[in-house]
């Protein structure tokens, strides 16, 4: 794509009727990094989202609300009560994309490699979009495809909530690179949700080594209702091959990624339940 | 579709300017032809952290921001560290070790490590490490590099003791 016009709207309502207006040919631009590798010579007009108040985390009631033009440093960087976000951020690419790249960047078009959308798709998030209103949508709903089905007409994403974990929750992330600023073989997500000794309720994705992230039900059904053990997390993670088809990368055939997952989902669940126990940072 | 011509006002190094830019420039490019060349062209493509300067406080690749991004914010580009005769302490420490090889890659450190030391307080070594992640030495010579960003930031870290204690405390 070539870069031809640059766009600065003032306020959310022109930010989409610019995009309105130029169909296909309009880009959101929040941090844009994305922009630079987009092939071709399209010609292309970007619509500056930098200045529309998008970039803020707060805490409002049971949610953190992260607008979609925070970038993942001040992600990184924030501390709420049980907050979970910063580690993987501080894990994505180098620290001086992450002062550029955003959250929104991150997931309304979602790469194989993308970490967020696995993470939130286990947080259970909810991320809200304004359409000449404001609707929110659920992480399953929202990653069901590719999200960018969905910002076609103009339609922006405006903030990300993520729901504040109580007590007996507890999350973990992993995510499997090369190298520390490599794009990722494989990342987990997990949350789960201690009652009585045993686990009440799980949400565990994958992405990176699948096409898109989902989540990996059938590994969900067999922890629910168990001890969280060594144990259980390793039955678990074994069908881990029944939601997703693992796929082979530079170096690596199928077969070892499956391995691969397999460990990172047991890591993850892991630093979950250890996240329940009482650790909190 | 015909790429306009548009112009861009920021702040670089301290100075308020103007430039005429085109919508698809990089910043990186538009440093370099206004005589910021200290900033480098590394990779071109956000990996190597050669051409690394400072906007409002952070460090960013230029190679990976279009101009226009930069409207209204502050540039700080290695133009405005030490100077041959006066070095900043990062610049005479990373001599000082020898962390000076082919040098390309010198100005983005220099930047990266000063966004480090303007932000953060009482800084460890992970967090030293966080914010050096994005730039590469095609030499290889980073435990040098290492060595002089450690110096400097216990250089640092000592100041304010010495500042505190007595004038002339020690005859």
């Amino acid at each position: 794509m070539k870069l031809c016009e640059f766009v600065r709207p003032a306020s959310l309502s022109q930010a989409r009727a610019s995009l309105r207006k130029l169909g296909p040919k309009g880009m959101p631009l929040a941090g844009g990094t994305a922009l630079h590798f987009m092939p071709g010579k399209t010609p292309v007009s970007a619509v500056d989202l930098t200045h529309l108040g998008l970039s803020y985390i707060r805490q409002k009631g049971n949610f953190f609300e992260i607008g979609a033009a925070t970038p993942l440093s001040d992600i990184q960087r924030y501390r709420g009560p049980r907050w979970a976000m910063h580690e993987i951020c501080r894990r994505i690419s180098t620290h001086q994309i992450r002062n550029v790249s955003t959250i929104g960047g991150n997931i309304c078009r979602v790469f194989p490699w993308a970490d967020l959308p696995v993470v939130l798709l286990a947080m259970n998030a909810r991320m809200v979009i304004y359409s000449g209103k404001l609707k929110e949508m659920d992480a399953d709903e929202f990653f069901s495809s590719q999200p960018a089905r969905l910002f076609r007409n103009g339609d922006l994403l405006t903030a990300v909530k993520i729901p504040v974990l109580k007590a007996q929750h507890g999350f973990g992330s992993v995510k499997a690179t090369r190298n520390a600023a490599a794009f990722s073989m494989v990342t987990i997500a997990a949350l789960l949700e201690l009652k009585g000794g045993v686990i009440a309720a799980a949400r565990v994705a994958a992405g990176s080594a699948i096409p898109f992230p989902k989540r990996l039900r059938s590994v969900e059904a067999a922890l629910t209702g168990k001890e969280p053990s060594a144990e259980t997390f390793r039955a678990a993670a074994a069908l881990a091959g029944t939601d997703a088809k693992w796929c082979k990368q530079e170096g690596m055939s199928a077969e070892y990624v499956a391995g691969l997952a397999e460990v990172s989902i047991v890591d993850a669940l892991e630093r979950a339940a250890e996240f329940a126990r009482g650790r909190t940072a | 579709m015909k790429t306009n011509t548009c112009s861009v006002s920021l702040s670089i190094n301290g100075e308020k300017k103007t430039f005429a830019t085109r919508p698809d420039e990089k910043l990186l490019d538009l440093l370099r032809r206004e005589g910021y060349k200290g900033t480098k062209y590394g990779c071109g493509q956000g990996t190597c952290g050669a051409c690394t300067v400072i906007m409002d406080g952070r460090a960013v690749y230029a190679c990976l921001l279009y101009s226009m991004q930069a409207e209204g914010r502050k540039v700080r580009t290695i133009e405005s560290m030490g100077t041959y005769d006066k070095p900043a302490p990062i610049q005479q420490e990373l001599v000082a070790a020898g962390a000076v090889q082919c040098g390309y890659c010198i100005p983005g450190i220099i930047m990266s490590a000063t966004a480090l030391m303007e932000t953060e307080k009482d800084i460890s070594d992970e967090v030293a490490k966080e914010y050096m992640d994005g730039n590469l030495c095609r030499c290889t010579g980073y435990e040098k590099i290492w060595v002089a960003l450690r110096r400097t930031l216990d250089r640092a870290a000592a100041e304010p003791a010495k500042k505190a204690s007595p004038k002339g405390g020690k005859k």
